[in-house]
């Protein structure tokens, strides 16, 4: 196989000058993140194969969010075997209404007046981690913050405008948009100091800062809560994600070792066609 | 009982040509004997081709096509049905693969030359089939009944709204109805699981004839039926069985490597092969904050947004892909392959190459006024290359092919 080096140097060229287009066309898009007045989301990392917190995130959303949201395409029967939930302790605990069956659907508890109560019927969320992201909903639900203004007193940085009452309030507390006096920073990234090597501080706002004692759970009981919440929407957004993830190593194992002996094969044969 | 085979084989033989067909096809078929990976892809667009069409038979099986059910039953095949997901997954990433892989196997015709006389016909099939594969992704597209599956279709059949006098009733034609709808969904299905796939296999058919009867090409353009042994066999060739099947078998395994990776672990594919509002119900009332269409049509798509006129940005889209099938007869080279051809030829071919990445990539994103322009520029690049190509392959300087591979 014969390379054509000097063809190859022109791709080598132009496929830098490619990235470098890329690079400036990045630093001018002035587009807003998918969570908006948040700034970046919060980085979310799911652990579908941890049970316990898909069991409590699933007991969180059941309790908090069920009421109003269906998961119309997932079954109960499907969630308990998942979870590894027994039947009989899942339907007793976790399912409401009676006249439920083992198979089916998720499809939520809401009455058709809900248009009227918050201007939007409450939207399925069976596949939100899908067309949301997790990171979005990880941030959305720790976002909420005092803003008398709204009908519901409350508003969202990551959604502005967001129809949906802080459900969780009692358990995070009143939470508040706060400003803070931070160090400013020097271009050279340490804090700038004035003449006497006082740090110099600048009034910034937009900070979530919750009300002591105004919440039944520490800031880190809440963070914990709505991990396994948004965990349990990853899992009911794909419950075959955590299986798909383990088969994929066997699959990808044995194309390989089929890729090895075919060439390995294709090798003995052409040894023999080019004596 | 092998004597019995062998009657039975000898009858069935003399009332239609299966050795004959075989051999010629198959066993014995001269392929060029010195080819590098650019000529793999080939192989694998029939194995992807293939992978398309079973896997979208299982998947005709539990799929509603009516408006109603067409989103909740592509669910319903993620969760309830058996394996529903991973026949779902190989479907969706094999379309990405698809197109990937014919990209690349397009790139190495334009490459290599593989166009140029007497293989006019195979390339002219192949642009068809590239043609026939663009409507029915987008078809296949539709049938999630997502909304991208919506919105994406609203975008595209509109542009029929933009042919002067016929444009508004032909649109209507298309859809069916006054709005997309379960009809249009309907019979999208129809067209896209029987009328296109019908298309597809006998164009690939036709592809692949016309190719056995002229002989396939190697990168360095050499005619290699110019010396034959006593048998009348290239000198230059190697039967297609063995050697080219297990070399086609190696490929093969590494792509299927590459697709299990990307199924399994990332059917999404970030958002460009299932793009995410996809996984939300088609709502007419509510329009995506971007609609942006799968990657494999991006440049095309940014070059219908980079012509402000609906009209003028449709003929260019139509004539970006149009282009492809006069293209033997705007190359006037005398060698065949990039390696003895002259550096404008270089030259054009990676602008060109550029250019429909760049191009790709602006259609993914949101439009800026540095994009817009970027988007222009690239658009005169890609039509230059074609345009200019009987002059710069004409008069540039070309290095002398040698006779053998």
């Amino acid at each position: 196989m014969k390379i054509n080096l000097n063809y190859s140097k022109y791709l080598v060229i132009s496929f830098c000058i490619f990235l470098s287009i890329f690079f400036v066309n990045n630093i001018n898009s002035a587009e807003g993140g998918p969570c908006k007045d948040y700034g970046e989301c919060d980085e979310f990392k799911y652990s579908l194969n941890d049970i316990e917190s898909l069991q409590r995130g699933a007991s969180t959303y059941i309790n908090y969010c069920y009421g109003c949201h269906s998961l119309k395409y997932s079954r109960w029967n499907r969630v308990a075997k998942d979870l590894q939930i027994p039947e009989d302790i899942f339907f007793e605990n976790l399912v409401f209404d009676k006249s439920i069956k083992p198979g089916d659907l998720m499809v939520g508890a809401m009455s058709e007046e809900s248009v009227n109560w918050f201007g939007v019927a409450p939207p399925d969320l069976t596949l939100v981690s899908r067309y949301k992201g997790d990171d979005w909903i990880y941030s959305y639900l720790r976002a909420y913050y005092e803003d008398s203004s709204k009908q519901y007193g409350v508003n969202n940085l990551v959604y502005p405008g967001t129809a949906m009452p802080n459900v969780l309030l009692s358990l995070q507390g009143n939470q508040r948009l706060i400003c803070k006096d931070i160090p400013v920073i020097a271009r050279n990234g340490g804090e700038k100091r004035d003449e006497s090597g006082n740090p110099i501080y600048q009034e910034k706002c937009g900070f979530l800062e919750v009300e002591d004692d105004t919440g039944k759970l520490s800031k880190e009981e809440f963070d914990n809560l709505i991990y396994d919440l948004t965990n349990f929407l990853v899992y009911v957004g794909e419950p075959i994600k955590a299986t798909r993830e383990r088969i994929g190593w066997y699959v990808v194992f044995y194309f390989l070792i089929f890729t090895a002996l075919s060439s390995l094969l294709y090798r003995e044969y052409h040894k023999d066609y080019n004596k | 009982m092998s004597e019995m085979a062998g009657k039975l084989f000898s009858w069935v033989n003399s009332r239609l040509p299966i050795a004959n067909t075989f051999e010629r096809h198959l066993s014995k078929h001269p392929v060029p004997s010195k080819v590098n990976f650019w000529y793999l892809f080939g192989a694998l667009a029939a194995v992807t081709l293939i992978i398309q069409i079973v896997s979208g038979i299982w998947l005709i099986m539990p799929y509603s096509n009516t408006e109603e059910q067409a989103f909740s039953s592509i669910e319903y095949i993620m969760r309830d049905v058996d394996y529903g997901w991973v026949i779902r997954y190989i479907h969706t990433t094999g379309a990405s693969l698809f197109f990937a892989v014919v990209y690349l196997h397009m790139f190495r015709g334009l490459l290599y030359g593989s166009y140029q006389k007497p293989k006019e016909l195979v390339w002219i099939f192949g642009c068809t089939i590239y043609l026939a594969m663009m409507a029915e992704g987008f078809l296949g597209y539709v049938l999630p009944y997502g909304q991208m599956s919506y919105w994406g279709a609203q975008v595209i059949i509109s542009l029929f709204g933009a042919i002067p006098y016929i444009g508004e009733s032909l649109e209507l034609w298309v859809r069916g109805d006054y709005y997309i709808s379960g009809i249009t969904v309907s019979r999208f299905f129809a067209l896209h699981v029987v009328a296109l796939p019908l298309v597809l296999i006998a164009l690939v058919f036709l592809h692949l004839v016309a190719l056995h009867e002229v002989g396939a090409g190697n990168p360095e353009g050499v005619d290699i039926e110019e010396y034959l042994d006593d048998d009348g066999v290239p000198l230059d060739s190697v039967p297609f069985f063995p050697y080219k099947v297990l070399n086609a078998l190696v490929a093969i395994g590494v792509f299927m490597t590459v697709f299990s990776i990307i199924m399994f672990f990332f059917p999404e594919g970030g958002g460009y092969f299932i793009e995410m509002a996809n996984f939300q119900e088609a709502n007419p009332l509510v329009t995506p904050e971007h609609i942006a269409p799968v990657w494999y049509y991006a440049p095309f798509y940014t070059m219908l947004r980079a012509i402000p006129d609906p009209l003028g940005g449709l003929i260019v889209m139509a004539a970006a892909v149009a282009i492809f099938f006069i293209v033997p007869w705007l190359d006037r080279s005398k060698v065949a392959s990039i390696r003895y051809k002259g550096i404008y030829s270089k030259i054009a071919l990676t602008m060109f190459g550029v250019s429909f990445l760049t191009l790709g990539y602006l259609g993914t994103v949101g439009v800026t006024e540095i994009r817009k322009t970027m988007s222009v520029i690239c658009t005169v690049i890609y039509f230059s290359y074609f345009l200019l190509m009987p002059i710069y392959t004409k008069y540039e300087i070309t290095k002398e092919v040698p006779k053998r591979l």
